[in-house]
């Protein structure tokens, strides 16, 4: 970076850097960051979709708007237990999917074999007010949820109003103070489990490093710092903290985004270790490889797969 | 769904109890029933429609792939 000086030339000043030196305009801030994804770097860093068994994906575009999916998974999965042990039964499953992109409007629908389906749906009402909503349907009576959140985009602020069935209603708001710290909070309340909550989330970000703080009345603390040591890697970590069951995680990652292929791996203070490995072989062919390794409960988790198509 | 409909309908309730005949329903119950009923039935409607729905559309989008593209694997 330094200017390499030749030896015996007098030393004289480099021109210093043009440095950013305009006022901050506090009435011109940058848009916030939608509240839920406050933690994403570090959610995309520290917990790539990790899966044990095999996993073939395969998206046929019809269309530059429109694709079909197909999807097959073997393996063991998990049921929770109350014993110590884990106990896995194996499945085999199909899942068929059916996207329609468009800047206007975005519908994602999977359905598994079993019937379950999985529907999102995202458009844009009228200019900054856009609907975006969730719904996991099943067979079985009362085990189908479904969620709708209204996003406003304000000029410095972002609003968004979420109702889900079981009285589920919630709000939550975040605001631009700086340059690059936003603030903000969010309610929520469920009236099928009888439980409200309030929680507060801040954020920092420049270009090389983002750190956030979440804390929220169900005594949830998480706290996230995401540092980008160069175009190619970029370290994480993550501390999570329950004052009410006195639960605690730390997890510390890396991410390597290589031009053929991408890099994940952490530890945690649980004893896990986890790897995922996405490699593309050519265009449109990517080998996704998975480990997870959980020292503590004695959980050994491997996968591999082949997604095809973009 | 049905709890978030009785908060509504707690404004009605004291109408209900004014009413008091035990024959006719009153408005806050019928709302309540009419309510979940549509509800099971968009579910129902939704289940079953939803992937059949984005088909169609996607179908319908510029430029209009074929049927052929649908069914075949390639």
């Amino acid at each position: 970076m330094a200017g390499v000086v030749p030896p015996g030339a007098t030393m004289h000043k480099e021109d210093p850097k043009p440095t950013k030196e305009e006022k901050v305009d506090y009435f011109n801030l940058p848009c916030p960051i939608p509240y839920e994804e406050i933690h994403r770097e570090a959610f995309m860093s520290l917990k790539p979709d990790l899966f044990e068994g095999l996993r073939f994906d395969l998206t046929r575009g019809l269309n530059p708007k429109f694709a079909l999916s197909h999807s097959v998974y073997m393996g063991p999965t998990t049921i929770p237990s109350q014993s110590a042990e884990t106990i896995k039964i194996p499945t085999a499953q199909y899942e068929f999917g059916a996207n329609f992109m468009d800047p206007k409007l975005m519908l994602v629908g999977r359905v598994l074999t079993d019937g379950r389906l999985t529907a999102r749906l995202k458009c844009d009402l009228i200019e900054n007010l856009s609907l975006k909503a969730n719904a996991q349907l099943t067979n079985e009576p009362h085990m189908s949820h479904g969620i709708a959140y209204f996003d406003y985009k304000g000029k410095d602020y972002r609003a968004q109003f979420q109702l889900g069935n079981g009285a589920l209603f919630g709000a939550n708001y975040i605001q631009s103070v700086t340059q690059n710290l936003s603030l903000g909070g969010e309610v929520f309340w469920a009236g099928q489990h009888r439980k409200s909550g309030i929680g507060y989330a801040a954020r920092y970000n420049t270009d090389k490093m983002v750190a956030t703080g979440q804390v929220a009345s169900t005594g949830m603390v998480a706290l996230s710092y995401v540092q980008k040591v160069s175009e190619k890697v970029s370290l994480a970590s993550d501390f999570m903290y329950n004052y009410m069951s006195r639960d605690v995680t730390a997890s510390v990652g890396y991410d390597y985004i290589l031009r053929q292929c991408r890099l994940r791996g952490k530890i945690d203070s649980n004893g896990c270790t986890s790897a995922f490995l996405e490699e593309r072989l050519q265009m449109g062919l990517n080998f996704i490889l998975s480990a997870e390794i959980d020292h503590k409960k004695k959980d050994y988790k491997f996968g591999f797969g082949l997604t095809v198509g973009e | 769904m049905a709890s978030r409909v009785s908060l509504k309908s707690k404004g009605k309730a004291s109408g209900k109890a004014l009413k008091g005949s035990e024959e006719e329903k009153s408005i806050g119950e019928s709302f309540k029933e009419w309510s979940t009923w549509a509800l099971k039935k968009a579910k129902v409607v939704t289940h079953y429609g939803f992937i059949p729905l984005v088909i169609i559309i996607g179908m319908n989008s510029e430029p209009k792939p074929h049927l052929a593209q649908l069914l075949s694997p390639v």
